[in-house]
């Protein structure tokens, strides 16, 4: 039973891992369709490869999500129970989802990027330029998390009012997506368009770090934006607190 | 008929969650917009691929988008069919005199799908107001047969990824290849994709069918004779026939997890 049970969970790991890294081919092979025809400065093919795969390992970041269970919670009304207790809601929510969001993805980028190196010349996954520019797109990683993190407890108070997870997340992730480049990379868009999404908070989550990686961002660079993502992350926890402080005051809990 | 008090139940039930149903529309046709926006980046960007430019891929994008949301809207029940496995609702209707396949069409209708369908189709009328097309009675006949094709295939598609659930259960992750990625690699001309790619999605699961094949007929693109681009939905639509067998099969082994 039990290694039956064990079975379905790799099953579903490796047909998790197919499942990227025929997204990743596909949209390697739609952008060098599209890249041929034109050169941008700075985001050579192999560059844009790295850039896929990257963001196919780490994908599970890209997402706000709920804490677990909370859709329910707050759906059938338990999530009462969770107000009378003598903890800070916000920092036990962000703090369960952060760890969930850490451990999903590292169980799936480390099979990925295995993978995605072996493949052959041509469509492989390259190394990072240098170890700085490595060391940086750690660093940039962890903030881009935090970062999802941070939109998800603002999406948890927006349920509340919506009362509804599935639509709110969707519109939460489309948002997220269009505006941070995970729907078509940032670098593809109007010059005018690129220098304004460069500053809001979506972009710190995916493609900051994918473009320090494949060097697209010099350190220095690299530096200066993520001093913002940390102003932008401390902005918007203090903005989720508040907002989560002000649910739990004005909750009209559902159900009985 | 039966399946009108189905459309009626359904109906009704939805009508009680009136705000969540308007939710669940509103943000599914964002994510299209979303994804229409991108493309028009890519275009406004890159200009063209091949032959094709912004409208021709716009055209390509609502009707894929129209027929995915019809399909979703009326074969929901295929779709989700993992949880009717899940909570023992599949024993009832077998125990049922009526078809198994009618009953699973009629045990979910998605209304919140709707709205996107519609937005498919406006996409599409806008598409074909800016591009130069000149109309026959052919193409308009292809037209509407890629349509309608383009629901069977996804219908197929749908009813594999079921008859798979009878024996995993959960819904396996990589079935999302099938039915998201052929989404999303059908909303560009199937030929900038490399050959296994392309083949796969042509002959396989023949998504191809209803996007490419057909449109090279209408715009008047595309080497082969135009007769096998007219008729490509046609084979397209053959593919439901082993999918349909696989569902029923399925269905024969399938062995009760409720209480």
């Amino acid at each position: 039973m039990t290694f039956k049970g064990e079975l379905q969970y790799r099953a579903k790991a490796v047909s998790g891992v197919i499942t990227q890294v025929f997204w990743g081919l596909m949209y390697i092979y739609l952008y060098t369709a599209f890249m041929g025809g034109k050169i941008i400065e700075g985001f050579s093919i192999s560059q844009m490869i790295s850039y896929v795969w990257i963001g196919q390992a780490f994908f599970v970041l890209r997402f706000a999500d709920l804490p677990k269970n909370c859709a329910k919670e707050i759906e059938n009304g338990n999530v009462c129970y969770k107000f009378v207790r003598p903890v800070n809601l916000y920092n036990q929510w962000f703090a369960e989802h952060f760890g969930y969001k850490l451990s999903s993805t590292i169980i799936r980028c480390i099979p990925l990027s295995i993978v995605a190196f072996l493949l052959p010349k041509g469509i492989r996954l390259t190394l990072a330029t240098s170890f700085t520019s490595f060391a940086l797109f750690v660093i940039a990683l962890l903030l881009g998390a935090l970062i999802t993190s941070a939109i998800s407890m603002i999406s948890v108070f927006l349920t509340f009012k919506t009362l509804s997870a599935k639509g709110t997340l969707s519109i939460v992730n489309t948002v997220c997506g269009v505006l941070g480049g995970m729907y078509v990379p940032l670098i593809f868009m109007p010059q005018g368009v690129q220098n304004v999404l460069n500053y809001l908070p979506f972009r710190f989550i995916m493609d900051l770090p994918a473009r320090i990686y494949i060097g697209n961002i010099p350190p220095l660079e690299a530096l200066k934006f993520i001093a913002i993502a940390v102003a932008w992350l401390v902005a918007l926890i203090i903005i989720g607190k508040i907002l989560i402080n002000k649910a739990s005051k004005n909750t009209v809990i559902q159900g009985g | 008929m039966l399946y009108n008090k189905y459309v009626k139940m359904h109906t009704k039930s939805t009508m009680q969650y009136r705000s969540n149903v308007m939710m669940l529309s509103f943000s599914a046709c964002l994510i299209s917009i979303g994804e229409l926006l991108s493309i028009f980046v890519l275009f406004k960007n890159f200009k063209s691929v091949g032959y094709w430019g912004f409208y021709e891929t716009a055209l390509m994008f609502g009707i894929i988008t129209a027929v995915y949301s019809l399909t979703e809207c009326f074969a929901r029940g295929f779709d989700e069919f993992p949880s009717l496995i899940k909570n023992g609702d599949l024993d009832r209707l077998m125990v049922r005199p009526v078809n198994m396949v009618y009953q699973i069409f009629g045990s979910k209708i998605e209304f919140s799908k709707l709205l996107k369908a519609c937005l498919g189709i406006v996409v599409m009328i806008i598409a074909i107001i800016n591009l130069n097309i000149i109309w026959t009675f052919t193409k308009i006949l292809v037209l509407v047969m890629t349509v309608i094709c383009g629901c069977l295939v996804i219908w197929g598609v749908m009813l594999v990824g079921a008859g798979i659930s009878v024996f995993t259960i959960e819904n396996l992750e990589f079935i999302n290849i099938f039915t998201n990625g052929a989404k999303e690699i059908a909303y560009f001309p199937i030929n900038i994709y490399n050959k296994w790619l392309s083949r796969l999605f042509t002959f396989i699961i023949p998504v191809a069918c209803f996007n490419y094949l057909p449109l090279s007929y209408i715009m008047g693109y595309g080497s082969l004779p135009s007769v096998v681009y007219a008729l490509s939905p046609l084979f397209g639509a053959l593919f439901l026939i082993p999918c349909l067998l696989l569902f029923l099969w399925a269905l024969k082994r399938y062995q009760s997890s409720g209480t």
